[in-house]
Parts: structure tokens; sequence; C-alpha cells
């Protein structure tokens, strides 16, 4: 709130994670990685086609939390927010872990005939909604489309981090300017890319189905599992007596709040897409919630206004509820569920429209995709302050307090 | 005639010089000083204190001991309230001649189709409710702020305080209120002088 405050305790700790803990955490990472990608394996080996449509939900997953950070990143920057910057490190690391999506997407690309029903030239000619989408729907295209996004956001998202590290030692506003200046049309690629992305990841699965709004609710939903993410991950800090006196409770009421904000958004987005889907009642917009409202899908479809906001939203309506890291950490594990459970939901419906399956490997791909994604994240602590020390408003953040 | 004039009971009725004291008042020039003596001044016992700022300081009520705002309570009621009118009305205003239970009062609705959808249905009825959430809350707190805080007011004691109007502009002001059951005025001003404050003054009520 003020520039003027000193530090007091601040300026003795080194911020710097202890190597042998460093190593142990990225064992432990390392070990789940292993293991699940066996189990990928053994799974592709047995039932290629589920291992495809799971990994599909996985994907979708840690790239959305990658994209939710990016975008907080460059928001928080723009509007020059000092009460985050203790925790903006841990978002940059997930930020870091955007890129890897472009390796994590590579299976995919030899299981687009399982995903994807415009990929069979049958299907596609058969439909002359999928045929007049011919030239944006083959797999050529779909390829270049996904390598594309994934080169732009790697360099955005690695200039933004590039800077924000070297000002740990330049402690220099230079670099805040620079990321500033990246920021903005940063939010745009966001956005705009995103959406594409999520048609080509998501709605394609569909392709008949139309909805403009989609990106913005694969976005909204990734934004909201970054931010439990965050918390989370300070909160075991936390537990490890990791920075606590730079995240303190004012902070975990901050990101209380968001998490909160977030739910209301996501809800918002996904009304808004029921709500005109409901009233126009046109045939390529009604199927996917036709789709959904069949067979064991209607019960899940009926749940998800109650676990994605009821359930988190009067629970976080409370001021004390976002002031306790019991509430806290519950509700951003409760996101982080509810967010595959809603991918499973716009994935899986298509094809297997009786109702939910739920399959191992549904378990295996996401803790693949995960913990390489957590490997991404956990080496950025080796070499790299766990808090962004030459941030000027860093001394600020330390004593934020909520008015 | 001449009517006799109690002097007394006149000047008790009036409150003419009875030397009714409201607090001492002290500022200071920086919000984090403010915050840092508030705190002190709280630690030595007193409990009625209270902060003047140009602008919300963050952590002053944690630190002078502002209890929770029960406004939150008000508006939550209103909110919900906001909600159900909505529900209600919409409802109301689809139900046709067909609804018995409304026509045992003589009441009846307006229904119209508009585009084959129900005469009810909650998908459609949450855009209101939601609007009229948002009213009824907006409502709820603007005017339950100002009843809580008893504006509007044209007259404050601390207005006596000789650099009161400097707390809309560079100065942080501090008081300890002279209901305060530890309050003496000359030790409350020591008081205030001690955590640093400027310009104290004992402030007529």
């Amino acid at each position: 709130m003020s520039q003027h405050t000193i530090s007091e305790h601040g300026s003795t700790e080194s911020y710097q994670l202890e190597q042998s803990r460093w190593a142990a955490g990225r064992n432990s990472l390392f070990f789940i990685a292993l293991v699940s990608a066996v189990l990928c394996v053994f799974g592709y080996i047995q039932n290629p086609e589920r291992f495809f449509r799971s990994y599909t939900v996985a994907f979708t997953y840690t790239t959305g939390i990658g994209l939710g950070a990016w975008f907080f990143i460059m928001a928080q920057h723009l509007s020059g927010s000092a009460a985050s910057v203790t925790v903006r490190r841990i978002m940059e690391n997930i930020m870091v872990t955007l890129p890897v999506g472009a390796l994590l997407f590579l299976p995919l690309a030899f299981g687009l005939k399982d995903i994807y029903p415009w990929s069979h030239p049958d299907i596609a000619a058969a439909s002359p909604e999928i045929r007049a989408k011919g030239p944006f729907l083959s797999e050529t295209w779909f390829l270049i489309r996904t390598y594309g996004y994934f080169v732009l956001w790697s360099i955005w998202v690695f200039a933004i981090y590039h800077q924000s590290t070297k000002q740990d030692t330049t402690r220099s506003a230079k670099q805040m300017h620079v990321i500033s200046r990246f920021s903005a049309p940063g939010l745009f690629l966001v956005v705009v890319v995103g959406t594409l992305a999520a048609y080509d990841w998501l709605m394609s699965i569909q392709p008949t189905w139309y909805s403009t709004i989609f990106g913005l609710y694969y976005l909204s939903g990734g934004a909201l599992s970054f931010m439990a993410v965050t918390t989370l991950v300070a909160l075991a800090f936390r537990r490890a007596g990791i920075l606590k006196h730079a995240i303190t409770k004012e902070h975990y009421h901050d990101l209380g709040k968001w998490l909160f904000a977030l739910t209301a958004f996501y809800t918002y987005i996904a009304f808004a897409q029921y709500l005109l889907i409901w009233y126009a009642n046109i045939p390529e917009e009604t199927q996917f919630y036709r789709l959904r409202s069949q067979g064991g899908w209607f019960w899940l479809s009926l749940s998800m206004p109650v676990i994605r906001f009821i359930i988190p939203f009067f629970i976080l309506l409370c001021r004390g509820a976002k002031r306790d890291l019991t509430v806290i950490g519950l509700i951003a594990g409760w996101s982080l569920i509810v967010e595959a459970v809603d991918l499973f939901w716009v994935v899986m419906p298509v094809h297997y429209p009786n109702g939910p399956q739920i399959h191992w490997l549904d378990f295996a791909t996401l803790a693949f995709t995960l913990s390489v994604c957590g490997l991404m994240f956990w080496s950025r602590f080796r070499k790299h302050k766990m808090v962004p020390v030459g941030n000027l408003r860093f001394e600020q953040s330390l004593h934020f307090e909520n008015a | 005639m001449a009517v006799p004039i109690d002097i007394d009971t006149l000047r008790d009725k009036l409150g003419i010089g009875d030397d009714k004291v409201y607090g001492a008042m002290g500022e200071f020039a920086e919000p984090e000083d403010l915050v840092k003596a508030g705190r002190k001044i709280r630690e030595m016992g007193y409990t009625r204190i209270d902060a003047m700022s140009p602008f919300p300081v963050h952590g002053i009520d944690d630190a002078i001991g502002v209890p929770a705002s029960k406004l939150g309570w008000i508006v939550i009621f209103f909110s919900l309230t906001g909600t159900a009118a909505a529900l209600l009305l919409q409802w109301y205003a689809g139900a046709g001649p067909l609804n018995t239970f409304l026509l045992k009062f003589g009441l009846s609705g307006y229904p119209l189709t508009i585009g084959g959808k129900p005469f009810f249905d909650l998908s459609y009825s949450i855009p209101v409710d939601f609007e009229l959430t948002i009213l009824f809350t907006a409502f709820a707190t603007f005017i339950g702020m100002f009843a809580i805080n008893g504006l509007p007011r044209l007259y404050h004691p601390s207005m006596n305080y000789r650099n009161a109007h400097r707390a809309t502009d560079d100065r942080f002001l501090l008081v300890i209120e002279a209901d305060d059951p530890n309050f003496s005025p000359a030790k409350a001003a020591d008081d205030l002088r001690s955590v640093g404050a400027r310009d104290v003054e004992v402030v007529e009520g």
C-alpha cells in the first residue's frame, strides 16, 4: 500500500530452496512420472482407444493450468499488483510448464482417429457440416495449428520468465517494463489463441457442434485450477516450513478471493453458454447438451452446477473461510477435482454416449501429465529464488494486508 | 411576570459549560506510523480507539481492534430476499388461469408464450434472479452502511480538533475516545504523545 515500508525480517532470508529438499522433491516427482509412464504404455498396449481419450482429458487439464498461469502473470504485471508478488515465483514456475504441453501433445498426434470423428474420411464425407469445415479440420492443419499455438505461447512464456529471473539480480525496474510490454499483446494471445486451441482440442471432438464462448469456458476452468494449484503449492511449502514469512495469511486470503472470483466467473461463462443454447434451441447447438442429458450423463450434468458453483461459492462467501488455511486448501483441492470431472464431461460423452465409464487410465494419464509438468515446475527452484526478490514491489508485498 | 429560571437545569439541558470531552486526538504523517501507534495504544489497554485517514489504511482495523462489521449478515439476508422475490415474481407472472392455488386468492398471472418456452423455468429465470439479487445487495450494502455509520451527519466532535481538516488531505489522526473506561484527559494525551503523535489535543465534544 505504501512504498516506504522497510523490511524487518525479509532481508535476512535467502529464499533459496535447500538442495537436499529440492532433490527429494525431484525424486518423488520423477518416481510418479516413471510409474505413470509405464502404466500409460501398458494401458496403450491393452486399450489404445481408451488411452488416447483419457489422455485428451489429461493433456487439456495441465495445459489449461499453464494457460491460466500465463494469463495471471501478465494481468498482474499490467495492473501493477503488489499483493501477489511473494507468490509470483510459484505462479511463474507453473507458467513455464505451458511449453511442456508441446511434448505432452506428441502421443495425441498418433491417436487423432480415436478422438476426433472428423479425421475419419467416411464420417466427414457423410456430414455436410463437417465437409464445410473441411480445410480447417484436417489432420495436417490440426497439427500445424497446435504447434503454432505452442510456439507463440512459448516465446511469450520464456521471455517473461527470463526477464523475471533476471530481475532477481539486477533489481531494476527495466525488467518490469519489458514484461508489461509483452503482457498487453500476450493477453490477446491467451484469449484469442486459447479459444482456437479449445476449439481444436475439445470442441472438434463433437465436430458438428458450435459454441463461440467455448474457448472462455475452457480458459476460465484452467484459470481456476491454476489458482487452486498455486494455493496448494503454497500450503505445501508452509507445511514444510518454507516461505512462512513471505506468504502470510493475508496472501492466502487473497488467493481465496481469487478462487471465489474465478468460481463465479467460470459459472457465469458456463451458464451463459447453457442459457443461450437452451433458449435459441438450434440443433447444431443443442446437440452438446442433448448428448449430455442422456443415459448416465444426465445425473453428472445435473450435478455440475452443484459441484462447480454452489459448494465452492457459498463456502468461500464468508471472510472467515477465505482466511482459514484448511478451508482454502480443501476448496483448492475440490476445484482441481471438479475441473478434471468437467473436462471428462466435455470429452467423453461423444465416445461413450450411454454414460460415464471411469477407467484406471484416466488417473494414470492425469498423473503422468501432472508429474511431467511438475518436474518442469520443480526444476526451476533449483537455480532460482523461490520469490522474485528483485521485484520492486517485493517489500511491499511482504507487508501486504487486506483492508 | 418574571419566570423563575433554574440556571442549572438550563445548563444541563443545553450542555453548556459541562466540559464534555470527546477524546484525545493526535496526528501522524505516515499511515504506517498510524498503524504502529494504534497497536501500541491498544496494547496500553484502551478499547475505544478511532482513526481518521484520507484513504483506507490497510491493517488499521486489526491494529485498533475494530470489530468485524455486521454489514455482511444484513446484506446476505437482503440478497436472498432479492433472489426469492425474483423467483416469486416470475413464477407468479407465468402462472396461468389454471393455477387453482392462486385462483383461490383471486390472483392470476399473465402467462405469455415466448419462443415455445414453458411459462416458468429455472433456466431462463436465472438472469432475472441474478439481477434482482445484485440490486437488493447493492441497496442493502449502501443503505446498511449509512445506517450503521449513523450517516448522514453534519457534525462530528472530531471536527473541533485543530487539524481535523487534514484528515482529508495528508494527515492520519488517532483518537482515544472519552467513553473509554481507562480515559483521563491528561493521561490519554500523554499516551498519544508517547507513541509519536504530534499536535495532541484534548478535544471537546
